[in-house]
């Protein structure tokens, strides 16, 4: 049998068999491709960004009341270079080393979950950031507070001394 | 005599090879576009994007899923604070000082603020820092927009992946 009748009913070589094969007229959807990609390359979005809102702590500038007496206490992150400390008034509920300047995202997320049901606001929380902290990580420790359960976020500064562990 | 088909799939005609019609092989540039068209229906956004990052920062990563609103923007980069590229203040020039208040910015935000005519949206600034920012400069440019009237602020932020 020779090898040239495995490509069709009569006897023909593999190349004049590949000759007689159909052809699809790719022309129009190549047109269309055409067409269309450039209409979705205007209108593709490449970065997706996002927002996080947040104000000023009501007992800090602006945003102070005096006319409904003195302000209830929120849970405070207290955010150094060094350290992240839990506070709520003057207790200092919990602190966590920064190993390298990054705070431990997974471990303060745990911290105020456990935390958040003790204060009498559930939902607010302020960050105290002390200068020396690049913005980066005030985001993740923001990040961390909403993954939480804590809706509202006060961004404040926090004093060198504010939150310091005790030895 | 044969006809047979090149590399290009130029066929000779049996008059003489002067006539010959070229048919290059769209096989590949078709699973190239297909490919493409995928990925770019992927990317498709009706909305479009209400605010464009700036070039020269690196904003930070976060989990949040909220779209950005149209308000004033400050841009804070590690050579100046600006809004929708106009400069502001070089950071050097605020840096040294001990008041907390960024006089270029103040009036600048005073301007926006009369321009939107005191309604809920003038007292909102949205933040584009660079993620290597130390707080100190946030510190400042919010002590800043608060002296100002701002009461609301965002950050803006990557989507994390």
């Amino acid at each position: 049998m020779s090898v040239g009748r495995r490509y069709g009913p009569g006897p023909c070589t593999p190349s004049e068999a590949a000759e007689n094969a159909v052809e699809l007229d790719i022309t129009p959807v190549m047109n269309l491709f055409i067409i269309i990609i450039p209409f979705l390359i205007t209108m593709a979005v490449f970065t997706h960004v996002y927002v996080v809102d947040f104000g000023v702590p009501p007992n800090v500038g602006a945003g102070l009341d005096q006319s409904q007496g003195k302000p209830k206490l929120r849970i405070t992150v207290v955010l150094a270079p060094e350290f992240v400390a839990v506070t709520h008034g003057d207790k200092m509920l919990d602190s966590l080393q920064a190993p390298g300047g990054v705070p431990p995202v997974d471990s303060l997320k745990a911290c105020l979950a456990r935390r958040r049901m003790q204060s009498d606001i559930h939902d607010e929380v302020v960050v105290a950031v002390r200068d020396a902290v690049v913005f980066d990580n005030v985001v993740k420790v923001m990040d961390a507070c909403r993954a939480s359960g804590f809706v509202k976020l006060g961004l404040s500064s926090a004093a060198e001394q504010a939150g310091e562990p005790v030895p | 005599m044969s006809r047979r088909r090149t590399a290009f799939g130029r066929m000779p005609q049996d008059g003489g090879g002067s006539a010959a019609a070229f048919r290059p092989q769209l096989t590949s540039l078709v699973d190239v576009m297909t490919i493409l068209l995928v990925f770019l229906l992927k990317s498709f956004s009706v909305e479009g994007q209400i605010v464009t990052p700036s070039h020269d920062l690196e904003l930070p990563v976060s989990s949040s899923t909220q779209p950005p609103k149209p308000m004033a923007t400050l841009e804070i980069t590690r050579r100046a604070i600006s809004s929708e590229g106009t400069v502001i203040a070089p950071i050097e020039s605020f840096m040294a000082q001990d008041s907390l208040l960024i006089e270029p910015l103040h009036k600048w935000m005073q301007m926006v603020r009369s321009q939107a005519r005191d309604t809920l949206k003038s007292r909102q600034v949205l933040i584009q820092s660079d993620k290597a920012i130390p707080f100190n400069v946030i510190k400042r440019v919010m002590y800043t927009c608060s002296r100002a009237g701002i009461t609301d602020y965002a950050i803006l932020v990557l989507e994390q992946q």
